[in-house]
């Protein structure tokens, strides 16, 4: 899982430098447009260690952020979940919300909170908390009624019991959602970093587009790619070691 | 003990028609009876409105004599997946009918499965598995909605003989396209005909056998014939 992710990454990334190449030849475009690979390879060797600790830098309010967003996105799905006054208003709140772009707010919190650590966690939550939250919306409010039926009967079903059974009967869904999130996140905490902040690989991306240098933006895309990779390819080991974990162990499929 | 309804007509929102219609009958409790017709005359709607009681869509058109703890079962109902269907057999046992837990393992052979998760059985596995953990609990009307199908017919007769002996007191509704199983085991069938046949609800008598029961072939191929023409 892990490696199939770094390795699309960097069929992806390849075919992009390919194409940035071919059109740098085929229209005779120096070096200041689009540096050839020679350039390329020597601001790799110039910045590439730098470049690698301001990704780890974002990783680190991107994990925070997605953390943050995910308890945020359980816990508003799991009070959402009721056909109640409340959880049709938390629904329709979110469903409203989550339509606008969250990206477009960014200016607003820099002039709140100023360019620190916070500013950059609350915009890499908020892009990826709605889309997660509709997510976990959804799944909560869907009733596994083959299996409810039984405990409502009876008088067993408790809340935890019922978010336990939506939760593992949508475990597919839930990893590849949260997996997925976490792309979103690092992109929210780039924008931040890019808008109006001091440190992080957004803020190195913004030095080197006022430098013209696409060299360096390369070598950043390309420190972004492979730590974004590893971290979505964690996230969904554990997904799958969690689902050996909890699900029957399969004989295969006959059909 | 007793169970009786009383022009009860029941439609789905937004259907033209009813799905029951003035349905009026009574049966006598305890006892193992059956809900008997051909397929989308009502019968689980029908079961589902008796599991309602009479806060459900049923009203006032359901009477319950003695009857307060109402248990519906359906075929194709599921166990958590995340333990072994043993362990979820234990949780969910009152502590009082541990006994009864273990023995109608026994009975429904299923004491093999109990280190197995649910979606690794058999579905005649499962509806005995699912069974089982109703039949554990208090009640006082349980309604079996095709709870045994896809059992073998050998081991379903074991299972109905079973459950008639060792809960004599409690009153059993028990839904089944099995015409000669219904018809032999089950002492009150309440036999539902399609709307618009002008017959409406009619109780035929099963002939109730119970264990170590000596078949009677004329009295069986009377009761066939009564049901067949109710429906």
């Amino acid at each position: 899982m892990l490696f199939r992710r770094i390795y699309q990454f960097l069929i992806v990334y390849c075919l992009g430098v390919v194409g940035l190449l071919t059109v740098k030849y085929a229209a005779g475009l120096s070096n200041y447009v689009i540096p050839g690979l020679a350039l390329i390879f020597d601001t790799a060797h110039r910045m590439l260690a730098g470049y690698f600790l301001d990704v780890l830098n974002t990783l680190s309010v991107t994990v925070l952020g997605q953390m943050i967003s995910i308890f945020m996105a359980f816990f508003v799905g799991i009070i959402g979940r009721k056909s109640s006054w409340a959880g049709s208003f938390i629904k329709v709140m979110a469903y409203n919300i989550q339509a606008y772009p969250i990206v477009a707010l960014a200016p607003i919190i820099f002039i709140l909170l100023g360019d620190g650590f916070l500013s950059r966690l609350l915009i890499a939550s908020m892009i990826c908390y709605f889309p997660l939250l509709l997510s976990v919306l959804g799944i909560m409010a869907s009733p596994i009624k083959d299996i409810e039926h039984f405990y409502i009967a009876t008088g067993r079903m408790r809340w935890q019991l019922e978010v336990k059974i939506r939760a593992f009967e949508n475990l597919n869904k839930l990893t590849t959602v949260i997996a997925g999130s976490a792309t979103l996140a690092m992109a929210g905490t780039i924008v931040a970093e890019f808008i109006a902040a001091d440190q992080g690989i957004g803020y190195s991306i913004r030095i080197a587009l006022y430098q013209s240098d696409l060299a360096r933006i390369l070598v950043a895309l390309f420190s972004i790619g492979i730590i974004i990779s590893v971290y979505q390819g964690i996230l969904e080991t554990v997904g799958e070691q969690m689902k050996t974990k909890w699900f029957a162990p399969k004989g295969g499929d006959l059909i | 003990m007793r169970f009786e309804c009383r022009g009860l007509t029941f439609t789905y929102p937004e259907a033209d028609n009813p799905v029951l219609e003035n349905l009026s009958f009574s049966m006598a409790a305890p006892g193992f009876n059956a809900v008997f017709g051909p397929s989308g005359v009502g019968k689980t709607s029908f079961a589902r409105i008796l599991a309602g009681g009479n806060s459900g869509p049923g009203g006032n058109a359901l009477i319950y004599e003695g009857i307060s703890t109402i248990l519906y079962s359906y075929n194709q109902e599921r166990l958590p997946g995340w333990a072994n269907t043993g362990s979820h057999l234990e949780k969910v046992c009152p502590p009082k009918n541990s006994d009864l837990r273990k023995e109608l393992v026994k009975i429904f052979k299923v004491d093999s499965l109990l280190g197995s998760r649910f979606s690794q059985l058999s579905m005649g596995q499962q509806n005995r598995m699912n069974l089982i953990r109703y039949l554990i609990q208090n009640f006082d009307l349980l309604i079996l909605d095709e709870s045994l199908a896809n059992v073998d017919e050998a081991l379903r007769e074991t299972i109905i003989l079973a459950i008639k002996e060792m809960f004599p007191t409690k009153l059993f509704l028990y839904i089944s396209h099995n015409l000669m199983e219904v018809a032999r085991f089950c002492k009150d069938i309440l036999v539902l005909s399609r709307p618009g046949k002008n017959k409406g609800a009619v109780v035929v008598q099963g002939q109730n056998y119970e264990t170590g029961y000596t078949a009677d072939p004329q009295a069986i191929d009377r009761s066939l014939l009564e049901i067949m023409n109710a429906v």
